[in-house]
């Protein structure tokens, strides 16, 4: 029978001055749960591990394969035998939570966070009935705007796996996120529970997400945690939740693309992070190592339908809302009071001019697929 | 060891569990916990993929006496009615309080819950939630109680029962996390341990941990064990693990065929097929495979055709299904037939309760597969068991609430938490003749082989003899971790250890049935006998270790037994 050597992380606090890893011989068959019950069934009872169901419905088995995050039972040794070639299999616990001992891991932590989070329903009186009695109709479109944070059964993959949980300790969790944005779709849930989601969302740490997209490629049940952090951010900046750096930087980044076609990097520090001194020191900086610098990127040749573009596309991606105009509106008036032109007049010019500018072009080349 | 108080403690947090817990919460301001040997959402509710059954409001040309004359009908008669009665009419209540709460049921164009097909049912009634309801029944009953922050023991093992033989008085229990032996001091308990259908061991659709904990602790504790000669086999476990295929794979359309490829179901069921009732079903998978005309180089298993259901629908409707046969099986159900034999699923048996889920002892209740009330008699239907855990999880916590509201304070003694502190040193010390998972294995094959689909009466005695042998050889098994800290070795022990006291309550009111009546399929005695077995049994543990067999009437007001024919 073909076999395959597990290093399995051993600690035991009440005996083990340090963690160690001891290898067992284990057959190459069925799933690395199997090969774990193997083990406590023929080579070493005092392994320490959790699994219940053994099909990828109750969250108990996840662990760490040479550093990636797997559900046990769920993770074929066939498949780990193939991936890791002749290298030995490493399995250690969950990152990011205390060890009680050996795989087992300490996740009240994460539930106490999850729990900060209002993960659910708060019923608005006004769609479902109070009379125990009267069903309360959900047609199956709506279903489907939460159709995968349901799948979320609490394994800890994504917690394990996250780096804003490396970074900061308060920082509530990739699962925890998406479990409360199901609510925050769900027609059936009170708005001001809605409004106070956000807010704790906030405070634990919605704008601490770093994008790196390790959630979405753990998870055993296609949650897709970044992508709902994303939209509670979204849903963050519409609800009026605009004081936090992310937030700024998010509004800077929408509103000035927008007006001229790129971010400023001379205001971006004042509008995201109030530095009042960053322009003045920058452009000094900037004029003194010879490089040209524009307080606001001149209007170019197609602004104007690049404008039309980029709000189809917002549009599309029930964004559009994030655009704030009368930000807008003002960083056309100050192109117009350094241009002394209305915002028209001067594309009108760039037209004449047949100029354009590099950047807007490129920008409007990345949108449009190169044509 | 720490002294706890609670008023009510509810055993278990699963689907009964959790909405005990939930409905306790809500109606009363006493003090009440979930003790659970996982963490709630781990438990086996969540494994319950097909559905929910209930009559609601817009089941037009359906009524709760059509379910409930299908629950008896299924339950071969042996249901039951009074307590049948209760859970039918409570459907369509539960059914909308857990979807108000979030339960994303499926739905109909028209925003209505759907309702599809089931095993055994007159009509459409089995509301779910793709092949997930219990998944997501389990999910939304944990948000519900944190909301309500419900008290949670995550990770505590019941250990015993205490009571004066009147009433309860408390529990005593094992700390995982970290270690030692608790004494919980109540005035109500209600169990909600789940099944115990691991007995099986070797080929069972349940959880690893579905080894009957309450259920072992009530029987030592003297209380009495109803129908535990019904176990039911669910046809279609995928057939190298025993995993489970939901009945809603046959339910939207599914066909069931052997070797030669027929649809061998028009032979033993021609009006309902593959819809027939589990026990039927799962006797002919057998039947089928015990006549050679199984599948597959050994002929040992059917096949389970979806292929005509088309990609879409599969993905729609049987998603985990689907994702399960690839694998656990590496068949995918879109492209080929899943292979598939009986499996070990259900306890309709257990602890001797009333149509309201209490027992003799006062305070004392009992709620879900760990409960004989009986609703299932001797069959149960699809899609009645995700009812049966939230109707008797919501009627024994009113009950509890109702009698801890007006009961006194208990003082139970010091003994029994010191009686389970030895059996646990014990364990640690034993000598180590036997191995647990050779003996554990041992104890599975001999239910399999002499208590099985079929059963007959020479091999139940011979099997009858090695289950008690199995019982004086545990005494040898020896737990080999000695650490207090998340001892699995020692949960591992005492889980295999209430098996092996199970396994002889199982056999012994199976040998006593000298009939055929629902899952119980006696050889030798191949029909049901109204005359002499329309009758619960009832098993007790005495001291000297012998099991007590009595028999107990059946309750019955609207259905008089009559042929069960689909």
């Amino acid at each position: 029978m073909e076999t395959a050597v597990l290093q399995v992380f051993r600690y035991d606090p009440e005996k083990d001055q340090t963690p160690y890893y001891k290898e067992y011989e284990v057959p190459v068959e069925g799933t690395l749960l199997n090969a774990l019950l193997y083990i406590k069934d023929n080579l070493d009872p005092t392994l320490a591990f959790r699994a219940f169901c053994r099909s990828e419905v109750c969250g108990s088995c996840s662990m760490r394969v040479n550093g990636k995050t797997k559900l046990a039972c769920k993770t074929p040794m066939k498949e780990l035998v193939e991936t890791w070639k002749g290298k030995p299999l490493r399995i250690d616990p969950l990152n990011h939570l205390k060890v009680i001992k050996d795989l087992v891991v300490d996740i009240d932590k994460p539930i106490e966070k999850m729990k900060t989070l209002i993960p659910w329903l708060v019923p608005d009186p006004r769609v479902v009935p109070t009379d125990p009695m009267h069903e309360s109709i959900i047609y199956p479109e709506e279903m489907e705007a939460y159709k995968d944070q349901i799948h979320c059964m609490l394994c800890f993959s994504c917690y394990s796996a996250c780096e804003a949980v490396e970074d900061n300790d308060r920082y509530r969790g990739p699962f925890a996120f998406s479990k409360a944005y199901r609510f925050q779709v769900d027609r059936r849930d009170i708005e001001t529970a809605k409004e106070k989601r956000i807010r704790y969302a906030i405070s634990g740490g919605l704008w601490s997400c770093v994008q790196c997209q390790k959630c979405l490629y753990v998870c055993p049940k296609g949650v897709k945690p970044a992508e709902d952090i994303q939209n509670l951010r979204g849903q963050a900046v519409k609800k009026g939740f605009t004081d936090k750096p992310g937030a700024k930087k998010l509004k800077h980044f929408v509103d000035w693309i927008y007006a001229t076609g790129q971010i400023n990097r001379l205001y971006l520090p004042e509008e995201v992070y109030g530095n009042r001194e960053a322009r003045e020191k920058l452009t000094k900086a900037y004029t003194e190592m010879g490089v040209e610098v524009w307080e606001v990127p001149k209007p170019t040749k197609g602004l104007m339908k690049f404008r039309d573009i980029y709000l189809e596309i917002l549009s599309k991606e029930d964004k559009a809302l994030d655009l704030d105009f009368s930000h807008v509106r003002k960083i056309d008036r100050m192109v117009s009071e350094i241009f002394k032109a209305d915002i028209c007049t001067i594309i009108d010019r760039a037209h004449e001019e047949g100029r354009s500018s590099r950047g807007l072009i490129s920008k409007l080349k990345g949108l449009l697929g190169g044509k | 060891m720490v002294e706890l108080d609670y008023d009510i403690v509810i055993v278990g947090g699963g689907g009964a569990g959790l909405y005990a817990a939930l409905w306790a919460a809500e109606n009363t301001i006493l003090k009440v916990a979930v003790m659970t040997k996982v963490y709630p959402t781990r438990s086996h509710t969540g494994a319950a993929e097909g559905g929910i059954n209930a009559v609601l409001t817009h089941s037009v040309g359906d009524s709760p006496e059509a379910h409930a004359y299908d629950t008896v009908k299924g339950s071969d008669f042996l249901a039951d009615q009074d307590a049948v009665d209760i859970m039918c009419k409570m459907g369509a209540a539960v059914i909308y309080d857990i979807a108000h709460r979030g339960v994303p049921f499926s739905r109909r164009p028209d925003g209505r819950i759907a309702q599809r097909p089931f095993g055994g049912a007159s009509f459409p009634r089995t509301c779910y939630a793709a092949d997930k309801t219990g998944f997501y029944i389990l999910q939304t009953l944990y948000e519900q109680c944190l909301k309500n922050n419900v008290t949670f023991l995550n990770e505590w093992f019941l250990l015993s029962i205490i009571h004066n033989g009147e009433r309860v008085e408390g529990l005593t229990a094992w700390d995982i996390r970290n270690g030692g032996v608790h004494l919980i001091r109540t005035k109500a308990v209600i169990l909600a341990t789940g099944g115990h259908a691991r007995v099986y061991w070797n080929r069972t659709s349940n959880a690893l941990g579905n080894t009957g904990d309450g259920t072992a602790a009530a029987l030592r504790a003297g209380l009495s064990l109803k129908d535990m000669e019904f176990i039911q086999f669910h046809p279609t476990g995928l057939a190298k693990t025993g995993i489970l295929v939901t009945e809603g794979a046959r339910g939207e359309g599914g066909y069931l065929r052997n070797k030669d490829g027929e649809r061998f179901m028009k032979r033993y069921a021609p009006e309902k097929m593959e819809l027939a009732p589990r026990d039927i079903v799962a006797r002919a998978i057998q039947t089928e495979i015990d006549e050679g005309r199984g599948c597959g180089p050994n002929g040992d298993y059917i096949c389970l055709d979806l292929t005509h259901l088309g990609e879409e629908k599969i993905n729609e409707r049987l998603p985990q299904t689907r994702e399960h046969a690839i694998l656990y099986e590496g068949v995918d159900p879109v492209k080929e037939p899943i292979p598939i034999a009986p499996t070990a699923h259900y306890s309709m048996g257990g602890i001797d309760t009333d149509r309201l889920g209490r027992t003799p002892i006062k305070g004392l209740y009992a709620a879900g597969e760990c409960a004989c009330i009986s609703v299932h008699g001797a069959n149960r239907l699809g899609g009645n068991s995700l009812l049966d855990v939230l109707v008797y999880g919501r009627l024994t916590a009113l009950e509890a609430v109702k009698y801890a509201d007006e009961a006194p304070e208990t003082n139970p003694s010091m003994a029994k938490a010191k009686d389970d502190e030895k059996r646990i040193l014990e364990l640690m010390e034993a000598d180590g003749k036997e191995k647990l998972a050779d003996l554990r294995r041992e104890l599975g094959n001999v239910m399999m082989k002499h208590f099985g689909v079929f059963r007959e009466e020479k091999s139940m005695k011979e099997g009858l003899e090695k289950l008690m042998e199995i019982k004086e050889r545990a005494r040898h098994v020896k737990v080999y971790d000695t650490s207090k800290k998340f001892n699995t070795d020692l949960i591992t022990a005492l889980e295999f250890l209430n098996l092996v006291d199970l396994a002889p309550a199982i056999a012994v009111p199976a040998i006593e049935r000298k009939e055929s009546r629902g899952a119980h399929a006696r050889k030798d005695y191949p029909k049901r006998d109204d005359k002499n077995f329309l009758k619960h049994s009832v098993v007790k543990l005495k001291e000297d270790g012998n099991y007590e067999l009595s028999w107990k009437p059946v309750t019955i007001t609207k259905f008089p037994p009559e042929e069960r024919k689909y």
